[in-house]
């Protein structure tokens, strides 16, 4: 088995929120864990696929491991060094192992550079190639990323979004990276589109032993590029396991609810089988977690049929019993005190 | 047989990209036809046309030259009006080989003319729903005081008190908790999957007879765009109100159309009902329709860890449109008796089996069709 090439432990990430400039001054503040206490590690090669709801925190821990910005607490280490602390100088070298792909198709392409520029810019940061290296090193990452080479005098502007993320994937590349934060990489992009995007970062994992940390809520996607999975709620990891595990035999109710998100679309039996609690209980449960306020115990609770059906058991809102992720076999862990 | 509510005949929006000294033929030639109570779910990538031609029924297009040819015809009230109607007295298109190279289109008077047939039609007869609701509704108003002016405007209940005790009837219709609080909240105080929800209620309070839904459930998240296809599901059979769904969500439209229509490049490509089109056992299919089901993760490709089956190429622009089938470039199906016609000669839109259209020279009818003066 390979070893760890990324190792997350306790990590918390508060945002602080502006409350005015009154509070400003009499020093007031209040802090939302946009991560609070989340542990993971990535094993060299594999892929981990992180989902959940927008606001959970999936792309606040993409950019906090990276070190995009900085921890509140908790432990990253790279390659089995510690680099939570390290400075803006001592994480450069690391940087080009690093790397991270956005949503936004248009980040990292300058509109006003040609594509030629924005890869001989990437190649030439860490390091000074001559001119004949980055003509050739242009040449491999183009075919790398299965873009024409007529391409290379366009400007961004003038790309499908297709290639815009060909563009990125192969600026990416330029530092030869060896792990990647991919946050959403094929949601802004058709669906006939996604599928050449997604089979194109499968081949160069294979090719270049990339290892991914892949962040999407698209949930067939992410069950077929990962090992394993994480599912996050509120800034917690809920449930981590094997791909197909978290898919086909999730434990979490809310894991369970997700995934049956999906086949629900296709029809209301499903819909009714999964929710399985009585429509009214359950509306009247869907409100948010308020993280200004934040109830004791489990923070899934309010939504979660689970503690409807168990008639709300006392310990998921008591405070001082806050699930912790258990081994439940198989490197399957999962936070619920029932399920 | 049920009642045709809407037919759209050859509808042709242009606009002009400065840029590239050329039209974008955003829609080209797409004919469309909705039932009274039934749902049209309208699949398509971006480019595709989907929402321009939805935006060209409400005659919500502005940018020029905008619609410049077809029919829209409305059938309400027991009388039928083409909300087009003396188009061609303000639009003329110069043609070559049959393609439009330059138009001409007296703005000001199409405009007064359109505004004039719509009046009534459009937020009453026709409502419709946006993929982005927080930015469809007032930011400096409450959702309450929104329901309300619709219902004023567009129903028998004049009065203040009655409209709101009726907007508050439709945010409990839409599922939303606690209506009469709601009612004064703002739409940055609500979620999005609430504002979805506010601005169905909007739409809905019109009584209309067709509801335009442009992509219902993009950017919401998984669990709410659930229940969100939930509530439409509920109302459609509710409200008896006919549907175009617009969406590229190919699970969202299975679960709510009766008929689909898969656009591409500015055209149908096919159409038919949904268990023709987009069940996974039918064999007369487009080729792109295919290969759109096949490109996205299924639960054999997932246990296999296979490759996905990508459609090659780009999503076509329709800026410099091929002569031929707009598919050719990207299809995989094309056989070699058939390539010359692919390559030169769009097919038309011919019916395969009764109700179920393709466009494509693969099939026999196509070639029937055609020959057809």
């Amino acid at each position: 088995m390979s070893k760890a090439i990324l190792e997350v432990t306790g990590l918390r990430k508060d945002f602080s929120q502006f409350l005015g400039l009154l509070a400003k001054l009499t020093g007031e503040t209040r802090v939302i864990p946009a991560v609070d206490g989340v542990s993971f590690y990535l094993r060299e090669n594999e892929t981990v696929g992180l989902v959940g709801e927008s606001g959970c925190g999936k792309t606040t821990i993409g950019r906090t491991v990276l070190r995009l910005t900085d921890p509140s607490s908790g432990r990253i280490v790279f390659d089995g060094r510690d680099i939570t602390h390290l400075s803006r100088a001592e994480l450069r070298p690391l940087r080009r192992e690093m790397q991270m792909i956005f949503q936004d198709l248009d980040a990292g392409l300058n509109p006003a550079m040609r594509v030629r520029d924005i890869l001989r810019e990437a190649l030439t940061v860490h390091e000074r190639p001559g001119d004949a290296e980055i003509a050739s090193r242009i040449r491999e990452l183009l075919e790398q990323v299965n873009l024409k080479e007529s391409k290379l005098a366009n400007f961004p502007s003038e790309l499908s979004g297709g290639e815009k993320r060909r563009v990125g994937i192969a600026r990416v590349l330029a530092v030869r990276p060896r792990l990647i934060v991919a946050d959403e990489p094929t949601s802004a992009l058709d669906i006939s589109i996604q599928a050449q995007v997604v089979n194109l970062m499968r081949d160069l994992q294979k090719h270049l032993g990339l290892t991914y940390l892949f962040i999407s809520h698209d949930l067939p996607v992410v069950e077929l590029v990962s090992d394993k999975v994480a599912v996050m709620y509120l800034g917690r990891i809920v449930e981590m396991g094997l791909a197909d595990d978290i898919a086909h035999r999730p434990r979490h109710p809310y894991t369970k609810i997700l995934w049956a998100s999906l086949a629900d679309k296709q029809s209301m039996e499903a819909s009714r089988r999964v929710h399985d609690v009585p429509v009214e209980a359950e509306r009247r449960a869907w409100g948010a977690y308020d993280f200004e306020q934040p109830s004791g115990g489990c923070r899934f609770a309010p939504r979660c049929p689970l503690y409807q059906q168990q008639g709300r058991p006392a310990v998921c809102t008591d405070p001082a019993s806050e699930p912790a992720l258990r081994d439940a076999g198989k490197g399957h862990v999962v936070a619920c005190h029932f399920a | 047989m049920s009642e045709t509510l809407l037919a759209i005949e050859n509808l042709r929006t242009y606009f002009y990209s400065r840029a590239k000294r050329a039209f974008i033929r955003s829609v080209d030639g797409v004919s469309l036809s909705v039932e009274r109570g039934k749902t049209l779910g309208v699949v398509g990538e971006s480019g595709s046309g989907k929402t321009v031609t939805a935006l060209s029924a409400a005659g919500l297009v502005t940018a020029s030259p905008g619609v410049i040819g077809g029919t829209i015809t409305l059938r309400s009230n027991g009388s039928a009006r083409n909300v087009l109607d003396g188009l061609e007295r303000y639009v003329h298109a110069e043609e070559e080989d049959g393609r439009v190279v330059a138009v001409e289109k007296d703005e000001r008077g199409w405009r007064r003319r359109s505004e004039a047939l719509l009046a009534g039609v459009r937020g009453k007869e026709i409502a419709m729903i946006f993929q982005n609701p927080r930015a469809a509704l007032n930011p400096y108003s409450t959702v309450g005081s929104q329901l309300v002016e619709t219902i004023r405007l567009h129903t028998s209940f004049r009065g203040r008190g009655e409209a709101k005790e009726r907007a508050i009837h439709w945010l409990e219709r839409v599922r939303i908790d606690s209506p009469r609080l709601r009612f004064d909240n703002f739409p940055f105080g609500m979620s999005g999957g609430m504002c979805q929800r506010a601005m169905l209620a909007m739409a809905l309070s019109a009584e209309p007879s067709l509801l335009i839904a442009d992509e219902p459930t993009t950017g919401l998240d998984a669990t709410i765009q659930s229940r969100i296809v939930d509530l439409l599901a509920e109302l459609k059979a509710e409200t008896a109100v006919a549907t175009i769904l617009i969406s590229h969500d190919i699970s969202v439209i299975q679960r709510l159309s009766d008929r689909v229509a898969v656009m591409y490049g500015g055209t149908v490509v096919e159409t038919g009902r949904v268990d023709e089109v987009l069940a996974p056992e039918v064999e007369a299919r487009h080729p792109y329709t295919a290969a759109l089901l096949a490109s996205i993760p299924n639960a054999e490709t997932i246990r296999r860890k296979s490759y996905l089956q990508a459609i090659e190429g780009d999503v076509l622009d329709t800026i410099d449109v091929p002569r031929g089938c707009r598919f050719y470039g990207r299809c995989n199906r094309v056989k070699e008796a058939i390539r010359e016609r692919c390559a030169g000669l769009e097919p038309p839109l011919a019916e395969v089996t009764p109700g179920h259209k393709i466009r494509c020279w693969l099939y026999p009818a196509s070639a029937n069709t055609a020959q057809k003066p």
